[in-house]
């Protein structure tokens, strides 16, 4: 069955696991129509939720198995064994002179440490799982030293005996001269049956060996998991009689294939929060808004992206936990600030809010299960943001526990009386947030008032209005179901890939060679991927700086030398404030970037609502006063009802906070947009 | 309390957080900004470079984790009284005795701004990077064999570079003139304008979103918060009385050494603080001699004290904190003009060793020595083309009372060149870069382990200058650990024609094909090594850290193919050597 005919079928089914619940959202691509279905989670086998998840969708639509054109995934699997270091144990196979590449790191103490206080992180591989080959290629990629075999066979040997189930190859100069890397590997391939071998030239090819070591480390790591459970998926979709392409999320924003997911698992690094910013792009554009900044508030961390005309900026400079992961993704900021984010005050009499947060257990006092901490969402329940129950009725917080933790943890030790306490823990999280905003906005040359706001994530659209205000933004869009927003980035996503490969010397022939070179990279993969021709796209993108610099600016390839320079002059006169005339650009990497356009989703129109009518009324305690505000039921809302601030609008994954001085209006495509009145004090 | 009456607080505590992240934050972005568009590799790979916030009368308010900085903002307002100063001025120098040392060597280059709002001067910025070849006697300006100053490139006292907007152009065609490298000084110098242009920007955009008021409020508190810790922090650890330490550098390469840096703390009855340097040795000929500003070393002590607590912030609250620092013009740590300094490093990274010291003498537990940190520069000509390799090598950190001393590492924020990028860049083939086993000092908690940088040279000839130090003096180890080994460096080890080099010398000349093996010296231990976990130190044996022979030797641990032999681990621990305070090389009460 090809994917040609399977891209006419007319059902797409996206699953989400999360920790708790599995939700899952099918799709008429047809006629925009969706429903959607939740089943607890089975973390012990996921695939069991996902097939449930399947199975339930399908009853929902009255879908038939073998209508399925395509069954969309985000996963976080690699993701938490990257950031818990629950990865397969595994080994380093490196140039002989070079076992503690992974100790050195880049010898360095990092910058924002206290360096008497300073622990190296234990790094993912130890000194004694770390085996050396006897080979040799220069810079330039001539041979210096033949590959020993027999010490491969030794490192086999090694391996073996020390039980890995992972092995990463990465030797010097691999990214220029690939070939004794891939010996190695195959050799270790054939020795250890059942172990995953990862060769770094076939997941980063880029130089400097410290990072390019971790990357492949940390692919070797999370591949046996991953492979397993993506066979396992697809074993289950089989066995239900669904011949539809299981495509998985990457950290790129894009979607592959199962096959080229389990030759690169790294690539999931960052599946789950891709996700959720594609989802955000499709829900903003169908309300009409290309240019956004996304915030997703989860209960440990918020992850802040900014889009302009609807397009998803990569790098490949981004971190997962301690560790450089050079890969391309979405580029955009993580930082320590969530509902569960834990509020102190130090012994020096400072109030600090996160990094460190409640864990699910007890979890914030609010929610009674012994929690006497105070967190960010014990400041909003404090407040009144919050209704006293949550989930439809089916959580009810502990207001007097949140109360007290906030009396108690921050309000007696500074003086301060509750609200204000609340207000002020409130205050620092928002604050981190804005700071994060202007990483991504103000840092790459944007003005945060010419966006738009998608809070999003369990958290995200109590603190949307608070942000927007100290941004000066004046509009807040909060999508259909802000929990859940990964299903839609899946329904929205396309196939993507990069290719790329590096230049030392940028003559228009070998310009031209190289991007035709990969392009023939990428027509191998749209055949993987089964896209039809008419459904391919592919970017030519230059990666360039002055000569000397260590950064790289990414340039659309204009097509000649003198173009591309001009370009890359006046990008960088608008990021860093000034060009080099005399300068010497030059072109450093040459990137391919494919797309395969899926069918993308057409959003269902929200019928008309009948105005909006309050539920009831809660008290909130806004720093310009004490206000009764009203309460709405999301679900009852219907297309162009509006109302004023101060509002509360619950919903199953969410509560929006809508403060005085704003105006909220639903929108026909189903997001709620919020704007700031224009005459609002 | 404190010795003054606290003013009114503008600036309540949920701003002052705010305030302070809201600097941190531009911080953060001058500091990506001078990272991703330096051009020489020593700013940007290496990244030799950092930056700071000042209050409107130049205390500074939020500094960088390094504590080797003096009165920044000093030496420009002695030349240009700040009342002055206009918006879009911009200021540099470089000058290391005309600054009294604010900055210590020639290559360091500040430029610092106001920042004005509404009219009114709320605050300074400054930008500082090491430049990597500013003229003077040998290719990257510093160099063992220096004697005078004006050997080591070109000297600029406090200048006004941009006056409201316009810049001096020739200041900086004379300057750019100086160098054997000038399109990466000038490169360097853009970038590091535009740092400072930026964080003048942001911190305008924080005065006119909190307020003048608030600002300067918010600025005073930072200060104060970390001087009243620091001060707590000092009187919990000195007892009224004296407390000295010395460390020694093994000497400055011209002939002298060791050579001692003598301090003593005096907490008097009415708790006054004060250092005093004043016994320390003679200064040197070589270019060893710190110009040490009076701030360094409450701003050393300050990061000590401050410690992991992440809402603290380095300031001028730690040299405050102490009421006075007691120099005497001539020492090493304050000469005479126009000593060499270039090399100060070495000398700098034993005064924070010896601040340690004299923590640990009091009965605290700061950690003990580190090694430090190592600098080559090669010089030469590889297909015709002159080139400078100026390469610093990571060396092992003291233990600490709670974990072991950090293995291998520089200083704060500077990243080693990786071996790829160096061997396309430089005419250099790397042979072997790895851990210096048994170089950690061993102890409860290992010192950290140095490391060993081989290189092939691939130059038709080159010249080499080396700056290591502790070889003689290795690093102490504190509370029963041992000192860490020392490092060394040859030229064709192994060979007929093997020969080691004096480890602060300039002039070896080396060929293609020459062979360089440089081993780096680790930290001191901290607490008995007969008390570290038998698995620690199997650990470490399996990890190349320590051999098996130190691993009996040193901590009592027999380990058979790949095990611990418990039974003759057991033997060898029954016979459990006597400890004292401090270890160099041997045990002693008080180190001289």
């Amino acid at each position: 069955m090809s994917s040609t005919d399977a891209l006419a079928r007319p059902w797409s089914i996206a699953v989400d696991i999360g920790g708790t619940f599995t939700d899952i959202t099918i799709q008429d691509t047809a006629s925009g129509r969706a429903w959607t279905a939740k089943t607890p989670s089975t973390p012990h086998d996921p695939s069991e939720a996902f097939l449930t998840g399947v199975r339930l969708a399908l009853e929902a639509a009255e879908g038939a198995a073998s209508g399925v054109g395509r069954v969309l995934h985000g996963t976080t699997v690699a993701t938490n064994m990257i950031l818990e270091g629950k990865g397969a144990k595994a080994a380093l196979v490196t140039t002989a002179g070079f076992r503690h590449v992974l100790d050195i790191g880049r010898q360095d103490i990092p910058r924002r440490v206290n360096l008497h206080a300073w622990v190296k992180p234990e790094r993912p591989v130890p000194p004694a799982r770390v085996f050396e080959v006897t080979e040799r290629v220069s810079a330039q990629g001539e041979v210096l030293v033949p590959l020993d075999e027999a010490t491969v066979r030794a490192a086999a040997e090694a391996c073996r005996a020390a039980g890995v189930s992972a092995v990463a190859v990465c030797l010097l100069h691999a990214f220029t001269a690939p070939e004794h890397e891939r010996r190695v590997a195959e050799m270790l391939r054939a020795a250890l049956p059942g172990v995953a071998v990862t060769a770094s030239s076939d997941v980063l090819p880029v130089v400097r060996e410290y990072e390019r070591s971790l990357a492949t480390i940390l692919n070797a790591q999370v591949m046996p998991a991953v492979s397993t459970y993506v066979q396992r998926l697809e074993e289950r979709l089989e066995g239900e009689g669904v011949a539809a392409p299981l495509l998985l999320m990457k950290s790129n924003g894009g979607v592959a294939g199962a096959a080229a997911i389990r030759r690169a698992p790294a690539v999931t690094a960052l599946s789950g929060p891709a996700a959720g910013v594609v989802g955000a792009r499709a829900i903003a554009a169908a309300a009409g808004f290309p240019d956004i900044i996304t915030v997703d508030i989860g209960g440990t961390s918020a992850d802040i992206c900014l889009m302009k005309g609807g397009e998803i900026r990569l790098t490949q400079t981004g971190h997962i936990g301690d560790w450089p992961l050079p890969l391309p993704m979405v580029d955009m900021v993580t930082i320590g600030a969530g509902g569960g984010s834990l509020a102190r005050v130090t012994a020096a009499g400072a109030l600090a809010v996160g990094p460190e947060s409640a864990d699910a257990v007890p979890g914030p006092a609010c929610y009674g299960r012994g929690g006497t901490r105070a967190t960010v969402t014990d400041a909003h329940v404090a407040l009144g943001h919050l209704p006293p129950s949550l989930l439809g009725g089916r959580m009810t917080l502990d207001v007097p526990a949140a109360r007290q933790a906030v009396q108690d943890n921050v309000a007696t030790p500074l003086g301060l009386d509750l609200h204000a306490a609340a207000r002020g823990i409130l205050a620092i999280a928002d604050s981190n947030m804005v700071g994060a905003v202007r990483v991504v906005s103000v840092e790459r040359g944007h003005d945060p008032r010419d966006f738009a706001l998608v809070p999003f994530g369990g958290a995200g659209p109590l603190h949307g209005c608070a942000l927007a205000d100290l941004l000066g933004i004046r509009a807040v869009l909060v999508p259909p179901s802000p929990g859940v927003l990964c299903a839609q980035g899946l329904l929205a996503a396309d196939l993507k890939a990069e290719f790329s490969r590096s230049l030392s010397d940028a003559t228009p022939e070998v310009v031209e060679a190289g991007y035709a070179a990969l392009e023939e990279e990428a027509a191998a993969w749209f055949a993987e991927e089964q896209v039809p021709p008419a459904r391919r796209e592919t970017h030519r993108v230059a990666l360039m700086r002055y000569a000397g610099q260590g950064g790289e600016l990414a340039v659309p390839w204009p097509g000649g030398m003198s173009a591309a320079a001009a370009a890359f002059a006046a990008q960088h006169k608008a990021l860093y404030g000034f060009d080099l005339p005399e300068g010497t650009a030059e072109l450093v990497t040459l990137r391919l970037e494919a797309v395969g356009q899926l069918s993308g989703t057409i959003t269902a129109p929200l019928p008309p609502g009948r105005g909006a009518a309050p539920m009831g009324h809660h008290t909130v305690h806004f720093a310009s006063g004490t206000r009764e505000a009203a309460l709405y039921d999301r679900a009852a809302l219907g297309a162009g009802d509006h109302f004023a601030g101060p509002a509360i609008v619950t919903q199953l994954d969410a509560t929006t906070l809508v403060p005085p001085g704003w105006e909220a209006q639903m929108d026909a495509s189903g997001a709620l947009v919020l704007r700031r009145q224009e005459n609002a004090a | 309390m404190t010795d003054f009456a606290p003013p009114a607080r503008l600036c309540d505590p949920v701003t002052l957080e705010i305030v302070r992240g809201a600097i941190r934050a531009a911080q953060a972005e001058m500091e990506a900004l001078i990272e991703r568009t330096a051009m020489s590799a020593f700013i940007r790979e290496k990244k030799d470079f950092y930056t700071a916030l000042f209050d409107a009368e130049g205390v500074m308010a939020v500094g960088s984790n390094v504590p080797v900085f003096g009165d920044i903002c000093g030496p420009v307002f002695r030349k240009f009284a700040p009342d002055t100063m206009q918006p879009g001025d911009l200021y540099w120098y470089n000058d290391c005795y005309g600054s009294r040392g604010a900055v210590s060597h020639s290559n360091d280059q500040v430029f610092l701004a106001p920042v004005f709002h509404a009219g009114r001067r709320v605050a300074f910025v400054m930008g500082w990077a090491h430049f990597a070849d500013i003229g003077g006697l040998r290719p990257g300006s510093i160099s063992p064999d220096a004697t005078d100053i004006f050997q080591e490139g070109i000297i600029v006292p406090p200048t006004k570079l941009i006056a409201a907007g316009t810049i001096n152009e020739a200041a900086l065609d004379i300057f750019y003139r100086n160098s054997r490298f000038p399109r990466a000084a000038q490169g360097d110098t853009r970038a590091l304008m535009a740092s400072v242009e930026l964080g003048v920007a942001r911190m305008a955009e924080i005065a006119g979103r909190f307020g003048a008021e608030v600002l300067a409020d918010a600025l005073r508190q930072l200060f104060e918060r970390t001087r009243e810790t620091v001060r707590e922090r000092l009187k919990q650890t000195f007892p009224v009385g004296t407390w000295r330490f010395t460390d020694r550098i093994d000497g400055d390469g011209h002939g002298s050494g060791p050579l001692r840096i003598r301090f003593a703390l005096t907490r008097t009855p009415d708790d006054r603080f004060i250092l005093d340097a004043t016994e320390t040795d003679d200064q040197s000929v070589g270019p060893v001699n710190f110009l040490m500003n009076p701030d360094v070393p409450g701003m050393a002590l300050g990061l000590y004290f401050l410690g992991g607590e992440a809402a603290q912030v380095v300031n001028a609250g730690g040299p405050r904190a102490l009421d006075e620092v007691r120099l005497r013009e001539g020492s090493l740590v304050q000469p005479r003009f126009p000593a060499a300094l270039g090399m100060r490093g070495l000398t700098m990274m034993r005064v924070l060793a010896a601040l340690n010291g004299l923590v640990s003498v009091a009965g605290g537990e700061a950690p003990a020595a580190h090694a430090a940190y190592v600098i080559m520069l090669l010089r030469g000509t590889a297909g015709g083309k002159p080139f400078l390799m100026s390469d610093g090598i990571g060396v092992g950190y003291g233990a600490r009372a709670f974990a072991d001393g950090i293995d291998a590492v520089y200083f704060v924020a500077q990243e080693n060149y990786p071996v790829e990028f160096l061997e396309q860049e430089y005419p250099v083939r790397m042979r072997r870069y790895g851990i210096h086993a048994d170089s950690g000092g061993p102890g409860r908690w290992r010192g950290g382990c140095g490391i060993v940088r081989e290189y092939e040279v691939m130059a038709e000839e080159a010249v080499m200058a080396i700056r290591i130090d502790g070889v003689e003096n290795p690093p102490w180890g504190a509370g029963g650990g041992m000192s860490g080994r020392p490092g060394r460096v040859t030229v064709n080890p192994g060979t007929p024609q093997e020969r080691v080099l004096r480890p602060l010398s300039d002039g070896n000349r080396l060929v293609r094909g020459d062979i360089l093996r440089i081993e780096t010296g680790g930290g001191g231990g901290r607490g008995h090594p007969f008390d570290r976990p038998a698995e620690a130190v199997l650990a470490d044996v399996l990890g190349g850290f320590v051999s098996m022979d130190a691993a009996a030797r040193d901590y009592g641990v027999a380990v058979r193919e790949g095990a611990v032999d418990a039974a003759a681990t057991e033997g060898l621990r029954a016979d459990r050597p006597a400890a004292k305070e401090f270890h160099r090389g041997s045990y002693a009460h008080v180190l001289d």
